[in-house]
């Protein structure tokens, strides 16, 4: 278990760093909510506005 | 000068470390910290490190709500439920006054409709059937479960799943979320919030009671209740928001979706503009992403801290199989049902949002479920 545990990490970190490097960014950590007419944590928008 | 006695004492405590993970974690934790710094974003950098703080406060607590709920609904025990009460109650002193009061804060909220319900219901049944829900499935990771690492995978593509099926869900129809603060303001919000705790307190009591179930817990519980809530805090603070856990699964699939070739951006849900940049923008730009790998390495680096890492056997194939479905349904539901305990059931409840006590309520009788079909994969009802 150590051996895939290891894999998956560095291949994970691996994923992260190369998604990072390869990504735009607009700088400060958002989560969806963020956005004007989000109405939940994944970003949905309010029944009523639809 | 050390003794040899001290010496001897220290050895085992010492030699039980795993040098290998330990330094793996905190030095993988060190580089994502250093690469937001580079980019400017020191609240991007104490996310991670909350986040840190969160998978050790887990591990070092068993923090389970799984385990929590079950032992509330088969045995009466009320202890557990009652410290995560304490937890939310806790969170909400910061989060509802702030996020009605500053516009840069904001709680969490969600719509009140049929995907909810669905959604937590659903997640109820898988959270039973992985034995960890959202933080649970992260804290088990880190701190080695071969298990739940199969879980995590099935909650990734349950979630990317889900991301496809909200908008129909969402269009059979629904109210926007009512929060306590816009209708008694933020102080008169919390203390509606902090009633509504105390009330459903004083139900779970009086059900252990009748059902004759002692209500004490473990004090490492109840510390790691007050550890969890301060950190929890600290993540409001720095990402503006409650913390949450499932959307940066979906953000992972999501990504993991589009490096083998699928077009995401004819789905409904990945045209919404905060899907739609989290897919596009870096891992390290989602709120969520970062507070989960943080507690990913934290959980690994206490858990690497205190005995050999990632020892056990692999548990039998029925245990797998459980975790998988387990991993599949929560994934779908936490989508539908707009997060999982933490960012719907803690989080909603704690911004004084309706949306997380019906999801408790919804979540709980799919937990009654999940606990039903555990026996058919070799786990305990216990």
């Amino acid at each position: 278990m150590r051996l895939v545990y290891l894999i998956v990490f560095l291949v994970g970190v691996a994923a992260i760093l190369s998604d990072h490097l390869t990504s735009p960014s607009i700088g400060r950590a958002i989560s969806p909510q963020d956005f004007a007419g989000a109405c939940a944590p994944c970003g949905a928008p309010c029944p009523s506005k639809k | 000068m050390m003794t040899i006695a001290a010496t001897t004492t220290l050895a085992p405590a010492t030699a039980r470390r795993d040098w290998l993970f330990l330094t793996t974690a905190v030095l993988a934790t060190a580089l994502l910290v250093a690469l937001v710094l580079i980019d400017g974003q020191p609240a991007s950098a104490a996310l991670l490190v909350l986040g840190f703080g969160l998978g050790a406060a887990f591990l070092k607590a068993e923090f389970s709500f799984t385990a929590s709920w079950r032992r509330f609904l088969v045995r009466g025990e009320a202890g557990g439920l009652l410290v995560i009460l304490l937890l939310i109650a806790l969170t909400a002193v910061a989060v509802v006054p702030v996020a009605a009061s500053w516009p840069h804060y904001g709680g969490s909220i969600a719509p009140l409709g049929p995907s909810l319900v669905i959604g937590a219901f659903v997640f109820g049944i898988g959270m039973q059937l992985a034995n960890g829900c959202g933080s649970g499935t992260l804290y088990t990771v880190g701190g080695g479960s071969g298990r739940m690492l199969i879980t995590l995978a099935c909650f990734i593509v349950g979630s990317v799943l889900g991301s496809m099926s909200l908008p129909p869900f969402l269009r059979m129809g629904g109210i926007d979320p009512v929060l306590a603060s816009d209708y008694f303001g933020p102080w008169g919000g919390l203390a509606v919030t902090l009633a509504s705790i105390a009330a459903v307190a004083l139900v779970i009591l009086a059900i252990a009671r009748r059902r004759g179930a002692p209500i004490s817990t473990r004090g490492s519980f109840i510390a790691g209740a007050l550890v969890i809530a301060a950190l929890m805090i600290g993540v409001f603070f720095a990402g503006g928001h409650p913390w949450s856990v499932t959307f940066g699964y979906t953000v992972w699939g999501g990504k993991l979706a589009t490096l083998a070739g699928a077009d995401l951006s004819q789905f409904e849900f990945w045209q919404w503009p905060g899907p739609k940049h989290a897919l596009s923008d870096s891992l390290l730009g989602d709120t969520a992403s970062l507070t989960n790998l943080g507690m990913i390495f934290g959980a690994m680096a206490a858990a690497a801290f205190s005995a050999p890492f990632a020892r056990g056997p692999w548990p039998p194939s029925r245990s797998l199989a459980a975790a998988a479905v387990g991993g599949l349904l929560m994934g779908w539901g936490a989508r539908l049902g707009f997060g999982c305990n933490i960012g719907a059931f803690v989080g909603g409840v704690a911004s004084g949002s309706l949306h997380g006590w019906v999801w408790f309520l919804a979540a709980l009788g799919g937990c009654t479920i999940g606990i039903k079909c555990r026996p058919w994969f070799g786990l305990s009802r216990e």
